[in-house]
Parts: C-alpha cells; sequence; structure tokens
C-alpha cells in the first residue's frame, strides 16, 4: 500500500515538473518525503497531501457540525418548552372557577 | 461470563499494559547503545499496543453490573498497619485511560518529528513514558499509597520534563515554580494520608467511603481540595501552569494540558463520593473554580505568546471543571477532562508545528497569514479552537456545554454563574484572536523559512487528535452512562445561554480584529491591558515580595543579627571590651599619689595603735 | 573576539577555584617549617580566612581607589558601605538589581548567571541570581499593581459572597410543601390553623 502510495507521489511529483517549469519539487526517498526548496519572500510550496487533509479535515468537521444541526438541533436549543405558569389555565390545574360558591 | 473469568481477563489485560508500557524502560537498563538509540520507537510501538489492549479492558468493565472492578494484594504489612496493593478499574479509568493513551500515542509521534537532533532525545521518550505509567497507577489505584505514588510520579516527571533544556535559566526558574506550587498542595494530600491513618487506620479508599459518615470530613476534604488545587493549578495556586511553558512543546501537549494537570481534577471526582453531602467543600470548590476560570480568562486575553494563551485556556477550562466539581457533578467534570485532552493536546502540537516553521517564533504578532504555509496544522488549529469554544457537536460542546446548563439551572451562587458565562466568552474572544492573528490575514514572519509540516510525523497526530476533537464528545456520551440524573428540561434562556455568550465573544473579538486594520488614533488603556497582560499582577506580587522578604531577613539575620550579637556583643569582643572598660575602672584607682597613701596609712595605724593601748 | 574568548577558556571560571588558588599560593610562598606551617595564616573559627574577608573601611581617595582595584571596579563606580559598625569593611556597595534584569543578548562570560568572570558581586548576590528575586522594573509602580490585585481578589470574592445570598435559579412557581403548605412556619396565625390539608394538585 505504501509503495502504492510512494509511486503516486512520484507521478504527481513529476507531473507538477512537467506543468510547473521553475518549481522545483523534486522526490527524495531519503528524507521521508518530498524535497522542498527554501523559498525567500515566498510561501513554500505546498504538496497536495497537505492541501487535501486540511480541506477534508475541515470538511468533515462542516459536515459534523452541519448534519447534526440539522438532525438533532434540540442539542443547542432545548428539549421542551420551559413551562410558563401564567400561561396555565385554572381548567387544567383543577382550580375551581372563583364564582363556584 | 462469570464473575470470576472476568476479573481475571481485567486483571491480565491491566498487568499486560503495565508491562508494555514498563518495557522500554526495563530495556533501557541494558547497557547496549543499539537499543538506546531506539527506544523512541520503542515507547511508541509500547504505547500504540497498550491503547489497544485498553481498548477491550474498557469494554469489559462496561459489561460489568457497577461498572467497576477492583482487587487488591497485600504489599507490604507491620504489625499496626497493612498496606494493599490495590487496583480500582472503575468507568472513570476505564474512559480515562484509552483517552490519555491515544492522545499519548500522538504526542509521541509528534514529539519523533519534534525533538529530532536533541541530544538524549530517546530519554526524554523515557521520561515521558514513565509519566504515562505514573498517570495509568494513579487513576486507577484504590488506596492512597499508591495514589500518591503516581501523584508524585507525575510530578516529578512534570519537573524533569520542564527543566528538559537546563541549560536555560528560565526552564529552571519555570520547573522550581512547578515543583515548589506542587508542593504547596503535597501538604493536603499528606495530611489527608495522615488523617486517614490516624482515623481509621488504613489507606485504602474503600475504608474510607464505607464509614465515612462516622467522621466530620471537612479536615481531609480541606486537604484533598488543596492537593487538587496545586495540582490542577486553581487561584492561588495556578502560576506555575503558564510558566511550564518553558519546557517542550510536545511536553506542554501532554503533561500540562491533557493529562498531568487534571490529575487534581481526577483527585476529587475520585472523592467524590465524600463530598456529596459537605456543603462547606462543595462551596470552596465552586468558589475556588469560578474565580480560576474567570481571572486566567482574563489574563489570556492580552497574552502575546502563542503556547501561553493556550496555556492560560486550560487553566480556565480546569476552573470550569473545579466548577463542575462543586455542582456536585463530577461525572461532568470528568467529561470535560476526556474531551479537553483532544482538543488542547492538538492546540499544543500545533502550535509547536507553527513554533518550528517560524524557527522558534512564539509570539502571534509575528505570525499572520501561516494558512498558506502550514494549511493542515492551521486547520487542525481552527477545529481545535472551535472545539474549545464549544461549538456545537464539536468535542467541546458535549462536555462544556453540559456544566454550564446545570450551573445555569441549580439553585447556587449567582456570581459564580456570571463568572462563568464571562470566562466562557471570553474563551471565544481569546480563542478567535489566536486565530485571526496566526493564520489569517498577512505574514509578519521572518521571510526564509525552512521547515514545513510536511512530515508524517507531524501530520499524521496531528489529523488523528483532529477526527478526535470532531467525534469525541459524541461517542464518549454514548459510552458514558451518568450516575445522576442530567438536567434534561431547562429554560430555553438557560440552554442557549452558553451559545449566546459564546457569539457574543466572537462578534467582540471579531469587531476589535476589524479595528486593528483601521488607521485609528492610538489611545491604549495600560489599566486593563497591564493587568491581563502582566497576569494579573500576581507573579510581580507575590514572586517578588515572598522571596525577597524571606531572603533578605534571612541573609541580614544570619549575617547581621546571629554574628553581630555571638561575636561582637556576647563573644570575644564582648570579652575585650568588657576587659577594656573593667581596667580602666581600675586605673582610675591608681593614681599614683603613693606618699598621700602612705601617710593616710600610716596615720590610721597610729590611731588604731593609741586605741589599742588606752 | 576569537582570541578573548579562548583566553577566556583557559582561565578558570570558578570565583571559588580563585580563592583556593590563592590559597595554595599562600600556603607555597611560606618558608616556615612545622606545625605552624600547617596553618595559613591565624584563621579564624567562624568565618572566612583573612584573605577572603573584605578589608578596612577606606577613608583617603587613595585607600578607595586601591579598594576599587581590588574589586575589579572604576573609582566612579565603587562606593562602599556606610562604615556603622556592620562589618561591610571595604565592600563594594552595588545597586540591587537582580540577574534577570541584565542584557540577555549581551554575550556574558557566564550567560546563565548574566554575568562577567571577575565582576565584583553583590553583597547579596545569592538573593539576586535568575530563579530568586526578580527586580525588572515593571511598568506597573508596585503599590498601584499590588492595589489592582488585592482589589481585583477581594472584589471578585465579595462578588461571590454575593452570589451566595442571592442564588440564581429559575422557578416555575412558588414553592409548595405538604400538609399545610407550613402555615405556621410561615407565620400564620396558630389560633386560626386551618383545619383541613392545602391541596396542590388533583389528579
Amino acid at each position: 500500500m505504501s509503495s502504492f502510495g510512494r509511486a503516486l507521489g512520484v507521478l504527481r511529483t513529476g507531473t507538477r515538473l512537467m506543468r510547473q517549469g521553475p518549481h522545483r519539487i523534486l522526490s527524495r526517498n531519503g528524507g521521508g518525503g518530498p524535497h522542498i526548496e527554501p523559498q525567500y519572500r515566498g510561501y513554500p510550496q505546498l504538496t497536495k497531501n497537505q492541501v487535501i487533509q486540511s480541506e477534508i479535515l475541515s470538511g468533515a468537521m462542516w459536515f459534523w457540525i452541519l448534519w447534526h444541526c440539522w438532525h438533532e438541533p434540540d442539542a443547542v436549543l432545548g428539549h421542551f418548552p420551559w413551562p410558563d405558569a401564567s400561561q396555565w389555565t385554572d381548567e387544567e390545574l383543577g382550580i375551581p372557577p372563583d364564582d363556584e360558591e | 461470563m462469570a464473575p470470576n473469568t472476568h476479573t481475571t481477563l481485567v486483571t491480565s489485560l491491566i498487568i499486560m499494559i503495565l508491562f508494555v508500557l514498563a518495557r522500554p524502560c526495563l530495556l533501557s537498563l541494558l547497557p547496549k547503545e543499539k537499543i538506546l538509540a531506539t527506544l523512541r520507537f520503542l515507547t511508541v510501538k509500547g504505547v500504540l499496543t497498550a491503547f489497544f489492549l485498553s481498548l477491550p479492558l474498557g469494554v469489559l468493565v462496561l459489561c460489568v453490573e457497577d461498572n467497576a472492578l477492583a482487587f487488591s494484594i497485600p504489599w507490604f504489612s507491620t504489625p499496626s498497619f497493612n498496606i494493599f496493593f490495590s487496583v480500582k478499574y472503575d468507568l472513570y479509568a476505564a474512559i480515562f485511560v484509552p483517552v490519555a493513551l491515544y492522545v499519548t500515542w500522538s504526542i509521541l509521534v509528534f514529539a519523533t518529528s519534534y525533538m529530532k537532533g536533541n541530544p538524549k532525545i530517546d530519554h526524554f521518550f523515557l521520561f515521558l513514558l514513565i509519566f504515562l505509567i505514573s498517570m495509568i497507577l494513579l487513576v486507577s489505584s484504590n488506596n492512597m499509597f499508591q495514589l500518591f505514588i503516581g501523584w508524585e510520579g507525575v510530578g516529578i516527571m512534570s519537573f524533569l520534563l520542564i527543566s528538559w533544556w537546563y541549560g536555560r535559566a528560565d526552564a529552571n526558574t519555570s520547573a522550581l515554580q512547578a515543583v515548589l506550587y506542587n508542593r504547596v498542595g503535597d501538604v493536603g494530600m499528606l495530611f489527608t494520608m495522615g488523617w486517614m491513618a490516624t482515623n481509621l487506620n488504613s489507606l485504602e479508599l474503600d475504608v474510607l467511603f464505607n464509614n465515612a459518615g462516622n467522621y466530620n470530613l471537612t479536615p481531609p476534604l480541606c486537604g484533598l481540595m488543596l492537593a487538587a488545587a496545586g495540582k490542577s493549578a486553581q487561584f492561588g495556586l495556578h502560576p506555575w501552569l503558564p510558566a511550564a511553558m518553558e519546557g517542550p512543546t510536545p511536553v506542554s501537549a501532554l503533561l500540562h494540558s491533557s493529562t498531568m494537570v487534571v490529575a487534581g481534577i481526577f483527585l476529587l471526582i475520585r472523592f467524590s463520593p465524600l463530598m456529596d453531602g459537605n456543603q462547606f467543600a462543595l462551596t470552596t470548590c465552586l468558589w475556588m473554580g469560578a474565580l480560576t476560570t474567570f481571572f486566567t480568562a482574563v489574563c489570556a486575553l492580552a497574552q502575546n505568546d502563542i503556547k501561553k494563551i493556550i496555556a492560560f485556556s486550560t487553566s480556565s477550562q480546569l476552573g470550569l471543571m473545579m466548577v463542575a466539581i462543586g455542582l456536585n457533578q463530577p461525572q461532568l467534570a470528568f467529561f470535560h477532562i476526556c474531551t479537553h485532552a483532544f482538543f488542547k493536546a492538538m492546540l499544543f502540537m500545533c502550535a509547536g508545528s507553527f513554533i518550528h516553521a517560524l524557527n522558534d517564533e512564539q509570539d502571534i504578532r509575528k505570525m499572520g497569514g501561516l494558512f498558506n504555509i502550514l494549511p493542515t496544522t492551521s486547520t487542525c488549529f481552527t477545529i481545535g479552537s472551535l472545539a474549545l469554544i464549544g461549538t456545537p457537536f464539536l468535542a467541546g460542546f458535549y462536555s462544556k456545554d453540559a456544566i454550564i446548563e446545570a450551573l445555569a439551572v441549580t439553585h447556587l451562587n449567582s456570581c459564580a454563574l456570571l463568572f462563568v458565562l464571562v470566562a466562557t466568552s471570553f474563551t471565544a474572544v481569546y480563542s478567535l484572536r489566536l486565530i485571526y492573528y496566526v493564520t489569517m490575514g498577512q505574514p509578519r514572519f521572518s521571510p526564509l523559512l525552512a521547515i514545513t509540516e510536511n512530515d508524517p510525523a507531524i501530520l499524521k497526530p496531528l489529523a488523528r487528535l483532529a477526527w478526535g476533537s470532531i467525534v469525541a464528545g459524541l461517542l464518549i456520551t454514548c459510552i458514558f452512562t451518568p450516575f445522576k440524573t442530567p438536567v434534561m428540561t431547562l429554560p430555553p434562556l438557560a440552554k442557549t445561554i452558553a451559545i449566546v455568550v459564546t457569539v457574543m465573544g466572537l462578534l467582540f473579538a471579531l469587531e476589535l480584529a476589524k479595528q486593528t486594520s483601521k488607521q485609528l488614533k492610538h489611545s491604549p488603556n495600560p489599566f486593563t491591558h497591564h493587568f491581563s497582560n502582566m497576569l494579573g499582577y500576581f507573579p510581580l506580587v507575590f514572586h517578588r515580595m515572598a522571596p525577597k522578604m524571606s531572603l533578605y531577613f534571612g541573609q541580614h539575620l544570619a549575617n547581621q543579627m546571629m554574628d553581630q550579637t555571638w561575636m561582637e556583643k556576647s563573644g570575644p569582643k564582648k570579652a575585650s571590651n568588657t576587659n577594656e572598660s573593667a581596667s580602666a575602672a581600675l586605673t582610675a584607682a591608681q593614681r599614683g599619689m603613693i606618699k598621700t597613701f602612705l601617710t593616710l596609712f600610716l596615720l590610721t595605724s597610729v590611731l588604731g595603735v593609741l586605741i589599742v593601748l588606752y | 573576539m576569537r582570541a578573548s574568548q579562548s583566553v577566556r577558556e583557559q582561565q578558570p571560571v570558578n570565583m571559588a577555584g580563585v580563592g583556593f588558588r590563592r590559597w595554595a599560593q599562600l600556603l607555597s610562598e611560606r618558608k616556615g617549617s612545622g606545625i605552624p606551617a600547617l596553618f595559613p595564616g591565624a584563621r579564624a573559627a567562624a568565618g572566612l580566612a583573612k584573605d577572603g574577608l573584605p578589608g578596612s573601611f577606606p577613608k583617603t581617595p587613595e585607600e578607595k581607589a586601591a579598594a576599587a582595584k581590588k574589586y575589579n571596579m572604576r573609582v566612579e563606580d565603587y562606593e562602599p558601605y556606610p562604615d556603622n559598625g556592620e562589618g561591610f569593611g571595604d565592600y563594594p556597595k552595588l545597586p540591587d538589581k537582580s540577574q534577570q534584569e541584565r542584557d540577555p543578548w549581551y554575550q556574558w562570560d557566564h550567560p546563565d548567571l548574566r554575568r562577567n568572570w571577575g565582576e565584583p558581586m553583590h553583597w547579596d548576590f545569592d538573593m539576586y541570581i535568575r530563579n530568586r528575586v526578580d527586580t525588572t522594573p515593571s511598568p506597573v509602580q508596585w503599590s498601584s499593581a499590588c492595589k489592582q490585585l488585592f482589589g481585583f481578589i477581594g472584589g471578585a470574592l465579595f462578588l461571590l459572597y454575593l452570589g451566595e445570598l442571592f442564588p440564581s435559579y429559575h422557578p416555575v412557581g412558588p414553592k409548595q410543601y405538604p400538609y399545610n403548605n407550613l402555615y405556621l412556619e410561615k407565620g400564620g396565625d396558630p389560633e386560626k390553623q386551618p383545619e383541613e390539608e392545602v391541596k396542590n394538585y388533583e389528579i
């Protein structure tokens, strides 16, 4: 599996090399990852792995939050309405009307 | 499954976990360079194995009726006092141990990258491992003596790891602070142990719980609360926690956020059956927790060091846990411990990744725009911060919201509620400030960057903990059966208040952040800024006054008063002075008037003779 | 810079070592033999050897200059402790400043003590080392810092006390009690005590 991934990585960096020209990303297996040229006054190049992983993580977080917000909003907003004593009618409480006597 | 088989299985699993964890420690004793050089990988593997072993253990404990398994073996006995090795693996341990192992595993993997090239890196891993073993001993012990060993074990490892870079005087000072503040707490611990030994003639927790009704429990509970305040950095004993950030970042992530500092809270959770009816202890915990969470949140607002901000947020969350103890809801406190471990460890690891990428720059004013160079770290950082402020359905929400709800509907101190709410809103403010200054906006760091996050040893643990921070809350809610009836129905105001104050804090922080991009007249308000920035003057006042007083007076007492008294006022100088004055007095009598004396002598003799004759 | 550093490395760094070397020199210079030679000078039973003690209080400018030279100081900087019989002798009175306060970026000979070799030590040097008393000036006055901190703590504790007196709760209705709803306890007239129980609910 890892060799497969490595092969993919080589392919990917290869295509990038073809595409980007002056920006060089060399694949060196000794250093444990693609070799990234230090940059002066510029952002270092990112590998696809980093970007995809960050996208997946934030995507998962938002999916998790929104999915739960859709399906169980009561965890945030409360389960039951809090009873309001002033709204209770005499009938519900079993209190006889004042003019009964 | 028969209970007997069950106990055997659980016992053997516990022993296996301990063995797996102890193996690298034992191997390090072999005088083989080859083993020493690969010890860190052995440690990582050992912790991972222990994590997988702890999962079935947790399931087994959950299957048992009363969710606890205990066994005790006589350890050593004297004619009057016996000490047992007793283990209680209950629901708390069953959940906490896998969480701690998972977090530790991630942090250890991270440390293989972060500490790369440090001399003695394998010892560093050993220290972390010994710390972990002490922590497991602490959470699974059913005996004060054993608990104390774990307690002191985590304390001493914390000291050693804070002063890991022992060449730096700041690191040494911080380590000393940590160890001294923890000693204050240990006084309380020892007091409680002494109380138990005197009154119960046993250090077993079960004996204490069974006989709790016969004693006034306030003194031992005071000792325990002092111990918890020291270890969990509650107000008054809090300054060591932000100071401990001098240690390496993996240490901050493991000890000073997710595991060691919660030991104090865990102690009170263990003893919560005693606190049940003790109103004094509960009120003290509530006050202490509310004050801590509020004060440290205030301190976090104007800090500029990324690790200090996260440390203060840890302290604030510890205060929140203490509030939950004060509410007599130890389960909620425990729940918060578990969820907090995930995102706080991750926040620290992200901070470590940032610091490394920027050549050891910790000041958030010199960061900015880091999303462009460290996307995964920034994402994890954001997730962790969102989980911390209690964004609905992330890990922090489930526990934090539950504590605030419980506080809002309980008939208790309204000011504690106010403090907690203000602290919650401040959490949102400083977390957003962190995200804003670190990951967003324009870069303000040095233009040469050499290291990036592009190392599986950084990305993988971060991602693991990020998944944990997303789903852990719901997972643990599913596993954890509350012992007390949870609050189900509550007024909409109480239900939504946590969210409302958090959103208010966020809006406030956004408004403030917007101001920074405008050209406004500079009108600093040093009064509030300095109070927050200088940690409420607490270290300023106490760390200068107390040592200065004692050292100055000690020095002068020893040198000026004692020495002067002995050497000058009563010793040799006194003798010479006395002799001088005595001889001067004698000299006054010797005027050299021999003739007068002789005449007088003659006269008196003649007179005497005459009187005798007649 | 390089050369001076290498010279520094050759010199002994430990001040105690310097003292010991002088002591050894004293021993070797002594010409006598027999038992007295084994005692370097008349060493007091308590305290330092005579060599390690400060000299007598300097009175003339020449003495002052000699003392300043002895302590590796400039004459302008040298100021002895007042001669009021406390035994400081000619020991220089250095400003009460901690080592922590010193410049962290300067190339100190002992970076962790922030001290150069041969520099005079403060009389209370052990009090002012970096993990003890810190005298770094703070932007806030000491008194104002104390006032704010203790004001904060006091205010917070007072508020908590107030909060204890006025707890927060959202009751749905007034609290109800069984039997006669605490008629006597609520200050009802004992003469006209209602016979029948109050019914709070009816099923």
